[in-house]
């Protein structure tokens, strides 16, 4: 996802609010409370992934911040199942008003699954777009590699990434 | 889009170009890492020119901003995810244009009309084009101008570079042009009967008379490190009284799909010659970033050069191929008759037209219906 911030304040000038006290519910996760809580890491270009407790799977979509700014999605170009991809890797895209906007993968990975569920209901997305669960707005099921395990740990939390799209939503 | 994907990876290397002559000592590509760079193509072929600029796109540096202007031989241009059944009408598109009525022979009236057959042959080819940017279809021709800017997706705002375009014409005494809340570029018109030589007088019925019209549209392509917004300005077209029967569909009244649906809207041309145009695009583009680089400060890539990149000539390849025009359809439904998921009554069709079919086409195909590697 690129950054778009400022058609967001064109567009929806409470969006930003919406976002920071929805993610506060959605994004926030503390794996303190169960061992089998996933671990929630953002990009700049502002994908989510959940990593599983063992470290091997994850899942991944695009932030709440993203599907705020770019309003109605009315498409969704899935990744392609069996596509292994490097981190910052073009894997998919989604479109909203006249935009084709690409969708990165956040760490390097394996394509496992992918949710058939957004060729139907490309909403969801703006509904529900960090809900990795079944009906929610994730886009794909990964196998996570060594290689992705490094990238990971150059992501941000969710505290460092609501800190980071205020600060966009700013300038 | 898997299915696309596997059929491009399953094409041959081989370099259809490689008789092209190599890339000029000054190519255009020394320019990539400049802060502000502007380009014009001297092609007038979609598929090309819609490569060089996704090779801007992806290797111009991720601080600089970019101007691209170039301007398209007739063409139907859909959005990335849109389905040419449904945009188009494609037998129409097939037929080309008419070739532009010839002037009285100075001779005797008693020459013979030239024969239908050469008629025919002078008709000028639509070429059908599937772009990476989203929106809807639209059209091209010599008459009309084409402009890109790409920049840092932090600078990205989905009207700012439509409103340089909006000043640009009303630099140039264009009035009651703006930018709408659809980010088309629109005119507002009081015509009043009198109304000037050269706005779109060519269609008899839309684009005269009073009204807001659209004269460029807008779509956008964003990638990880940048963004690029284009539009399409209607200068002086001749066909725009063929637009709205090109972009109408037969099957309209068959097909349920996925995907984005074109809005229509009335058009015109706002009647301003191509260099012109591009002159005070380029003002208004060097007033909002700074002087641009280049002799001139404008870099003119032609075609051999344009070709030297590998990128290029395989992006043509992809957008010419008919695996990305047709196979990159998102899932539809044709169906002769109303169906649970579609129960519109159906236009009436011809006798000779089965009755009773109702076909799903996947995106992706199934594996089973994959062209052999």
């Amino acid at each position: 996802m690129a950054s778009i911030a400022r058609c967001l304040r064109v567009a929806r000038p409470s969006a930003r609010f919406a976002v920071v006290s929805a993610s506060r519910t959605i994004g926030v996760r503390p794996f303190s409370v169960t061992a089998t809580n996933a671990i929630r890491k953002y990009t700049k270009e502002h994908e989510w992934i959940d990593l599983s407790a063992d470290k091997k799977t994850g899942v991944l979509g695009i932030s709440e911040y993203a599907a705020k700014s770019l309003g109605d999605i009315v498409y969704v170009e899935l990744p392609e199942e069996g596509r292994e991809a490097q981190a910052g890797d073009a894997i998919g895209a989604v479109e909203s008003v006249k935009s084709a906007a690409d969708i990165n993968a956040p760490i390097s990975c394996k394509i496992t699954q992918v949710n058939l569920a957004l060729e139907e209901k490309p909403g969801t997305i703006n509904q529900v777009p960090e809900d990795d669960s079944h009906g929610g707005g994730w886009i794909a099921k990964v196998q996570v590699t060594e290689q992705g395990l490094k990238d990971l740990e150059k992501l941000m939390d969710s505290a460092e990434y609501e800190e980071f799209t205020a600060a966009e939503g700013a300038h | 889009m898997a299915f696309a994907l596997r059929v491009r990876r399953a094409l041959p290397r081989r370099n259809p170009f490689t008789h092209a002559p190599p890339a000029q000592t000054r190519a255009y590509t020394q320019y990539l890492s400049r802060p502000v760079q502007i380009y014009r193509s001297t092609s007038t072929d979609p598929y090309l020119n819609l490569s060089i600029e996704h090779h801007l796109l992806q290797r111009s540096h991720p601080d600089s901003t970019v101007l691209f202007l170039y301007t398209n031989r007739p063409s139907v241009v859909i959005g990335r995810n849109q389905n040419p059944w449904l945009e188009v009408n494609l037998h129409q598109l097939r037929q080309g244009l008419p070739p532009p009525p010839s002037p009285p022979p100075k001779g005797s009236a008693d020459d013979p009309p030239s024969p239908d057959s050469e008629q025919e042959a002078r008709r000028t080819p639509i070429a059908l084009v599937r772009r990476r940017s989203g929106g809807g279809t639209v059209f091209h021709d010599v008459g009309n101008a084409n402009w890109a800017v790409i920049c840092p997706p932090a600078a990205f705002d989905r009207d700012r570079h439509g409103e340089m375009v909006a000043r640009a014409l009303r630099a140039l005494g264009v009035a009651g042009v703006r930018v709408n809340e659809r980010h088309d570029i629109v005119m507002d018109v009081n015509d009043d009967g009198h109304e000037e030589e050269g706005r779109a007088r060519e269609d008899g019925r839309a684009g005269t008379g009073s009204g807001t019209f659209k004269v460029s549209g807008s779509a956008y392509k964003l990638t990880r490190t940048r963004s690029l917004h284009h539009g399409t300005c209607l200068l002086q077209s001749a066909n725009l009284g063929r637009v709205s029967g090109l972009l109408r569909s037969p099957a309209e009244g068959f097909i349920k799909a996925r995907g984005v649906e074109s809005v229509r809207s009335p058009i015109r041309n706002v009647g301003v010659g191509g260099e012109v145009f591009a002159d005070a695009v380029m003002r208004e583009f060097r007033r909002m970033y700074g002087e641009s680089a280049g002799e001139g400060g404008v870099v003119v890539i032609g075609e051999a050069e344009a070709l030297a990149a590998e990128e290029v000539v395989r992006g043509v390849r992809e957008l010419r191929s008919p695996d990305w025009i047709f196979g990159q359809t998102p899932q539809f439904t044709f169906s002769t008759h109303p169906t649970e998921e579609d129960p519109r009554e159906r236009p009436p069709m011809a006798d000779f037209l089965p009755y009773g079919v109702s076909l799903h086409r996947a995106s992706p195909f199934p594996p089973a219906l994959e062209p052999p590697a």
